[in-house]
């Protein structure tokens, strides 16, 4: 017995010797790469492709996001310094008002800003789509699939919560997309 | 697994942990000293997939060669310590000199035990070379100040030196020299 042991045991460490090698190995390329990857670069902070982060001249936009039975698949993308574009999808509902906070918007100027929105769904459901902001209501299109463009002004250092709104007279028993362009008009 | 492989796995989690900590810190304690601003990007592609970003060039530049210094200074204090501290013990077997002289700078624990061996130094001098290739490599690509890169070249050098010196003290107590023994 005790030979059958010893033999399985040199068996073994003769398997797990290369491994080692292989491990104490990696402990000196690990690190080389590590420190490599370390090396700060430099890269304006326009450059980089985060939203939510920043603008140009202290204008933010972020996403709110979280969940909502109604509004899902919400994204916020950044064409250009002055143009964002929002889309989600409108999931079958029934006859009733839902609205959710979408976008969070912060003027880090000393001086007011403006925001133009125009926003449409691809297919008509007859449903009245806003925009509520402190208690304001901002229509951007309505039952008969008529959009309208609409202007939000923010005071120096303010911020603000927008909401999107749907109104319902009937039921819809399919999912539509809904896109809306953000343009920064005053800077 | 053969003892050496064992001993040599052991010896070189620290330096390697070492390497990485001193960058790291390096990048963080100026930065939070200076008030420095600074952004990790993640890029899912290629083999480094983490980049600290600053956005100016001399902040970068400034904070790679601190970064680079403090990781070679966290490398060679130890190698040195060990170099030294070999020789020393080797240098009080052959010359009572020697002995008299820990005594009065009060180092005589540096001697009272051979807890040093020259796979350790092998294994601290290796991580030595390597982070000050990097630091070279950095230098010659203008990404850290150039006398970082002379400083790691001659700590390198002069620690490459000492590694030799320890291997042959090693060698002396299995082939002793002729002119002193025969």
């Amino acid at each position: 017995m005790p030979n059958n042991r010893e033999n399985l045991k040199t068996v073994f460490t003769q398997i797990l010797e290369p491994f080692a090698l292989g491990v104490l190995a990696l402990l000196f390329i690990i690190p080389i790469i590590t420190v490599m990857n370390l090396t700060p670069l430099t890269k304006q902070l326009k450059k980089l492709d985060v939203l939510g982060v920043t603008t140009q001249d202290g204008v933010k936009v972020t996403l709110v996001g979280g969940k909502h039975e109604v509004f899902t698949s919400e994204n916020l993308s950044k064409i250009d310094e002055e143009h964002y574009t929002y889309s989600a999808i409108l999931n079958k509902r029934a006859s009733d008002n839902y609205s959710k906070p979408i976008i969070e918007l912060e003027n880090k100027n000393d001086a007011e800003i403006k925001l133009t929105f125009l926003g449409q769904t691809l297919s008509n459901t007859k449903s009245n789509i806003f925009l509520l902001v402190n208690e304001k209501s901002y229509r951007l299109q309505d039952s008969k699939g008529n959009t309208y463009t609409q202007e939000i002004t923010i005071q120096p250092f303010e911020k603000l919560t927008v909401f999107l709104a749907i109104e319902n007279l009937s039921g819809v028993q399919f999912s539509e997309e809904y896109d809306m362009d953000i343009k920064i008009q005053d800077i | 697994m053969s003892k050496l492989l064992k001993r040599a796995l052991k010896i070189s989690l620290t330096p390697a942990i070492l390497m990485i900590a001193g960058k790291f810190l390096g990048i963080m304690i100026p930065s939070i000293i200076y008030d420095l601003e600074f952004f990790v990007e993640n890029n899912i592609q290629g083999l480094f997939s983490i980049q600290i970003l600053f956005t100016n060039p001399d902040v970068t530049l400034f904070i790679n060669s601190i970064s680079n210094i403090v990781m070679l200074i966290i490398l060679a204090l130890p190698t040195i310590y060990f170099i030294i501290k070999t020789s020393i013990y080797q240098s009080s077997l052959q010359n009572p000199r020697t002995v008299v002289k820990m005594t009065k700078l009060n180092i005589l624990k540096w001697i009272t035990k051979q807890d040093t061996t020259f796979l350790q130094i092998f294994i601290w001098c290796t991580f030595l070379i390597i982070s000050s290739a990097v630091i070279i490599i950095q230098s010659l690509q203008n990404i850290s100040y150039q006398w970082t890169g002379i400083v790691a070249g001659v700590v390198s050098l002069f620690c490459l030196w000492g590694t030799v010196k320890t291997f042959e003290l090693e060698t002396d107590k299995i082939y002793p020299k002729e002119n002193r023994y025969y």
